[in-house]
């Protein structure tokens, strides 16, 4: 050990670990806003622009009464979320049959088609918007290498963490795009209905997701699914692989044990393991449905500092959401098993599921399509709902869901911001009280 | 447990010995024992026969027109770059995809700034069949969203 290394407070280690996980949360949403502005500047509303598996029972068109739209956005929502508890369900029934490869190249196959070709129409509008005078083969060559990449920084276990990291938050970006494209009360009633599904499914015993992490914990595997997993802490360069406890999520706490005892027996049960075992699957399934399971997973290991070495580890259930498109002439992919949820990777690391990326994204997304006062407050009201979240992750342990905290924060200041703040604001400025 | 595939390559330095005004000799060997890991992961990433056969598998799938490929590869193997006399296996596959990507990219940029430089002035009426937006709009390409 370097004679030189002061002890880390719990400000350096916690902080720079929240730090990790708020980062790339951020950047998605950034991106997406930058996108939702660049792209949807021109026109106020998409109606009936796109069809898909979350507006097949009702579109939206602006002559609609507000009740109309409510019911309708309300149907939207409920046959969304009946599609992805079923493809949970179907989720479930696959990894406990133990098709881990299938499930893993679903993922991957939904990942190149993600980034193939819904990331090749969102350049394509940009181009178009710029009139960017690109010729088809170079982007054709830049598309393919972006998407053979993608695919296998997803895939691959051992690829640099950066580089698995970047493309993970670029497929929730793009895929967040897409979503923003919904018709707006779809949008916003379809995000509530999650959020209250996604804490169904990890919290109730008979939820998929549960039942996903008891599965996984049992078997002591990691889900495949797309999840980001931020950067674990090292404390020094000397550590060698074996010492580094191993990615396993699913390891319960022994409350009563000897930590060391714990932490020496994962060692010796993961010494070969590849880290990053718990890599997402992500499957796409052009026509047919696929389901965004969004699980949470929360595992938490912190063994790696000398003196403070315990194990505890939480499941957080994935669970990806698909969705589907039902277009005529389109041939999108529906989404993929993204996975939602937030809890520990076995070396400390926070996962937290592509799903909630792509949410909370969603969420300020819409909220970029009215204005820019309402983004500021949406992203504040979703950072403060993640730190609870994961405060409550260290409290608790276990598997947590992590939208409906941020999702109902999101909503309330969205909807407090539009109708109260704007005009308390708007007004001073014009009065120019404030600026 | 440490089997000797994980251990990272070590460099071994000793400084020489100072002699201090009374004439003493002080002296300063320190054994430089700090491992180099092969990625730019460090601990976290692969060990030096690991490394080998991804960069090798890296090299050789960059050869179906994936560039990006060969630059991940030297993203990932970084250190390799930078202390090339500790890996003498990874090392030639690092280079071969260092110099790869830059041939490519040169070969493509060069080729991407003449279309969008010269324009319809050097290519004629071939360039606006070419250029992507309008492709776009031939192939219907954007009626998916």
């Amino acid at each position: 050990m370097a004679p030189n290394q002061r002890p880390r407070s719990i400000l350096d280690s916690l902080g720079e670990e929240i730090v990790r996980i708020v980062t790339p949360v951020s950047i998605c949403m950034f991106s997406v806003v930058i996108l939702v502005s660049i792209l949807n500047g021109g026109f106020s509303s998409a109606s009936g622009s796109i069809s898909s598996i979350a507006t097949v029972a009702y579109s939206e068109t602006n002559s609609d009464s507000s009740w109309d739209k409510f019911k309708g956005a309300l149907l939207n929502a409920l046959v969304f979320v009946g599609v992805v508890t079923v493809a949970t369900f179907v989720l479930v029934l696959l990894f406990y049959l133990r098709c881990t490869q299938f499930l893993k190249f679903y993922m991957g196959f939904s990942s190149f088609i993600v980034l193939g070709f819904l990331g090749g129409e969102i350049a394509l509008f940009l181009i178009k918007d710029f009139n960017f005078p690109i010729d088809c083969i170079t982007f054709l060559v830049v598309l393919f290498n972006f998407a053979i990449v993608g695919v296998l920084a997803v895939f691959m276990s051992k690829m640099a963490i950066f580089v698995t990291q970047a493309y993970l938050v670029v497929i929730g970006m793009l895929v967040a795009y897409w979503f923003t494209l919904l018709p707006e009360w779809t949008t916003w009633v379809l995000l509530v209905a999650l959020a209250l599904y996604d804490l169904a499914a990890v919290l109730l015993p008979v939820g998929p997701l549960r039942l996903l992490v008891e599965l996984a914990i049992s078997r002591d595997e990691d889900i495949p699914a797309l999840v980001y997993e931020a950067r674990p802490l090292t404390n020094s360069e000397t550590i060698s692989r074996d010492e580094l406890v191993q990615r396993r999520v699913w390891r319960h706490r022994n409350t009563g044990d000897d930590t060391n005892g714990t932490l020496d027996s994962s060692n010796i049960r993961s010494s070969g393991s590849v880290l990053n075992s718990n890599t997402s699957s992500n499957a796409t399934d052009q026509g047919a449905a696929t389901v965004h399971n969004h699980s949470r997973l929360a595992g938490a290991e912190e063994g790696r500092d000398l003196e403070y070495k315990s194990e505890l580890s939480a499941p957080l259930i994935d669970h990806g959401v698909s969705v589907q498109l039902n277009g005529h002439e389109n041939t999108m992919p529906s989404e993929n098993l993204l996975l939602e949820g937030i809890g520990l990777g076995s070396s400390g690391a926070i996962k937290l599921g592509l799903g909630d990326f792509i949410f909370y994204s969603v969420l300020v997304g819409r909220a970029a399509m009215y204005d820019f006062m309402t983004v500021y407050a949406c992203y504040l009201a979703i950072i403060a709902g993640l730190g609870v979240t994961l405060m409550l992750l260290a409290f608790y342990q276990k598997a947590l869901p992590a939208l409906p905290i941020s999702i109902a924060l999101g909503v309330f200041f969205y909807f407090l911001t539009r109708l109260l703040l704007e005009v308390f604001v708007v007004q001073c400025s014009l009065n120019l009280v404030m600026f | 447990m440490e089997d000797p595939e994980h251990t990272p390559s070590t460099t071994t330095t000793t400084t020489p010995t100072i002699a201090n005004a009374s004439g003493r000799r002080i002296t300063n060997e320190v054994l430089h024992s700090a491992p180099i890991w092969p990625t730019i992961d460090g601990p976290l990433g692969l060990s030096e026969e690991e490394s080998v056969s991804y960069a090798r598998r890296f090299y050789k799938f960059g050869y179906a027109l994936l560039p990006l490929l060969w630059a991940v590869n030297c993203f990932y193997f970084w250190p390799v770059l930078r202390h090339y006399r500790s890996f003498p296996r990874i090392r030639p596959y690092v280079f071969r995809s260092a110099v790869g990507f830059m041939v490519f990219t040169s070969l493509l940029g060069s080729w991407a700034l003449t279309f969008a430089v010269g324009g319809e002035h050097l290519f004629g009426p071939v360039w606006n069949k070419l250029v992507m937006y309008n492709v776009g709009d031939k192939l219907g390409l954007t009626g998916f969203i």
